[in-house]
């Protein structure tokens, strides 16, 4: 008997869905190189499911299990044996430099998916077998992006077509994998056996692939009909925080950016911060990824910077931000303009660009900050009296630190007309005397947050 | 992408055709290592305990205020009390 086969039956009788979803994996444990070649060669198109159907069901050493279940997992492995039968050629393929062909081995991973989804729906697998889908969804959604991409450089490669259009075509299998994933999202969602043994237990795992295909098919949108679905039930699903981290902290890394593509910013820091707290230390590259939001959206929800030590481990989140963080702390708003230029393609790349550029208000805040100080104090009205800034200052003195940093002048509406947008933005107290010519700033705290 | 190193050149004794789904391969592989790095990555494992996470208890020392007090010295400064030593002489007038 087979490796795989094996394992599956130590696996179901011990009851373990993790090991039993291992045993679909297209990736072979690194013990175990041979060990997909091996299945593949045991057995043939023909006698495949017989085969299989005698060590599932027939063979005594065997767990015990209902006919129609056996049946169904008798299904799972010859729809598994034939998956791998694609992978094995698609891989000797592209390593002669021939053509692989990931299309067929997506079409057989789905065919794969779905014999799954109908062991669930027909055959009463059980609730504990959920993280087959992890798997199986994972490469799914991987093949799926292997399929469009063979796909993108066939037709680039060979002719076009007159009325070929390439952007509707693009992501096809992608699309595709996305409605299985819906498919088994449902499948989890509208389980109705009780909590301990629902395959709600499976949601969030299932929620997470949604995610990132959504994002990387460029329809967030659609991302938000997953959480309202979710939130339809809830008081029927298990709290989030009974399930496990993983699922935990990539579920609030993706609400989190949802929320902060929306410019809900308040949302979006909750959920960056209790995935940035939660996140496993040694994932590096995902607490990156988790601060690449949190970063702007600290900017703007606090007005606070990163600092050094937060920084550090990161290059690619220094190169990233610091220029810009230094033009902020410095009021240097020309510096700030380049090094969003400078940065743009990234930023863009990112989806932070938006909310980068609002960092210019709070640049400009601290330009005008550095007005208000250097015009120095009042003349003490007694000695000993406590120090008092001046609070009327010209509005030419706000222009002449504009132009000194832009190095052109500004007009007094213009001026005048940023001024005013900071009042309205909160970012500096006081209003504006035109008759004289003058800012009248408030006389406790000009710049709220500032100290001043 | 061309401008990649390529990994393992294409022999040249092979025919145009050949060579050119070989480029193409290599495209696709580049292609989905540039993918693989934009998501969220898997964790290697599905739980872990507080010690495994970096909750430094207080988070504060990570962020720091957006202006900075410390260069009230500098060139701007002093360019700005220029300029508004100006300004007022100007308005004198």
């Amino acid at each position: 008997m087979d490796s795989v086969i094996q394992d599956f039956r130590k696996a179901y009788s011990a009851g373990d869905g993790y090991g039993l979803a291992q045993t679909l994996s297209p990736i072979p444990p690194s013990s175990q190189s041979e060990r997909l070649q091996k299945f593949f060669q045991s057995t043939n198109y023909a006698s495949a499911q017989k085969e299989f159907r005698n060590q599932i069901l027939y063979d005594n050493s065997g767990p015990k299990m209902p006919m129609d279940e056996g049946n169904g997992w008798v299904e799972v492995y010859t729809a598994y044996w034939k998956a791998i039968g694609e992978i094995l050629s698609a891989e000797a393929a592209a390593q002669s430099n021939a053509r692989s062909s990931w299309t067929k081995v997506y079409d057989a991973w789905k065919e794969l998916t779905n014999v799954l989804h109908r062991g669930y729906s027909n055959c009463g697998f059980e609730a504990w077998t959920v993280p087959c889908f992890y798997v199986v969804g994972k490469y799914l959604r991987i093949f799926a992006i292997k399929a469009d991409e063979d796909a993108a450089t066939s037709t680039t490669t060979m002719t076009n077509f007159d009325d070929f259009n390439p952007e509707a075509e693009r992501n096809e299998k992608l699309e595709d994998a996305a409605r299985q994933l819906n498919r088994i999202f449902n499948l989890c969602l509208s389980d109705r056996a009780p909590l301990e043994e629902s395959r709600k237990w499976g949601i969030y795992n299932i929620i997470n692939l949604l995610f990132k295909t959504y994002f990387k098919l460029n329809s967030i949108s659609l991302s938000k009909n997953i959480l309202k679905a979710v939130r339809a039930y809830t008081g029927d699903m298990p709290v989030l925080e009974s399930f496990p981290l993983a699922h935990q902290v990539t579920f609030k890394y993706y609400v989190g950016v949802i929320n902060f593509l929306e410019e809900s910013y308040v949302e979006a820091e909750k959920n960056l911060t209790e995935a940035w707290n939660l996140c496993h230390k040694d994932s590096v590259r995902n607490k990156e990824l988790i601060l690449t939001y949190l970063i702007p959206c600290h900017l703007l929800t606090t007005h606070t910077l990163p600092t050094q030590a937060l920084l550090s481990p990161y290059p690619r989140l220094q190169s990233l931000f610091l220029p810009l963080s230094r033009c902020i702390k410095k009021g240097d708003l020309s510096g700030f303009d380049a090094a969003l230029v400078a940065g743009e393609d990234e930023f863009v790349k990112r989806r932070i660009y938006l909310t980068l550029e609002r960092g210019r208000d709070v640049t400009l805040r601290n330009l005008l900050r550095k007005v208000f100080l250097a015009n120095g104090f009042e003349e003490a009205k007694e000695p000993g009296a406590p120090q008092v800034r001046k609070s009327r200052i010209p509005i030419a003195a706000f222009g002449t630190a504009i132009s000194i940093d832009s190095k052109e002048t500004m007009d007094n509406d213009e001026v005048e007309c940023l001024l005013a947008n900071m009042v309205y933005k909160n970012l500096m107290k006081g209003y504006i005397s035109r008759p004289y010519g003058m800012v009248v700033l408030n006389k406790k705290g000009a710049f709220p947050g500032t100290g001043v | 992408m061309s401008a990649a190193p390529a990994s393992g050149a294409a022999p040249t004794n092979k025919a145009a055709v050949a060579d050119k789904s070989a480029e193409s391969a290599k495209d696709v592989k580049l292609a989905a290592a540039l993918e693989e790095d934009d998501e969220f990555e898997d964790f290697p494992v599905e739980n872990w305990t507080k010690e495994d996470t970096e909750v430094p208890g207080d988070n504060t020392h990570l962020w720091e205020e957006s202006w900075d007090d410390d260069d009230t010295n500098e060139d701007f400064s002093a360019q700005l009390k220029e300029e508004l030593k100006k300004v007022e002489a100007n308005k004198k007038k």
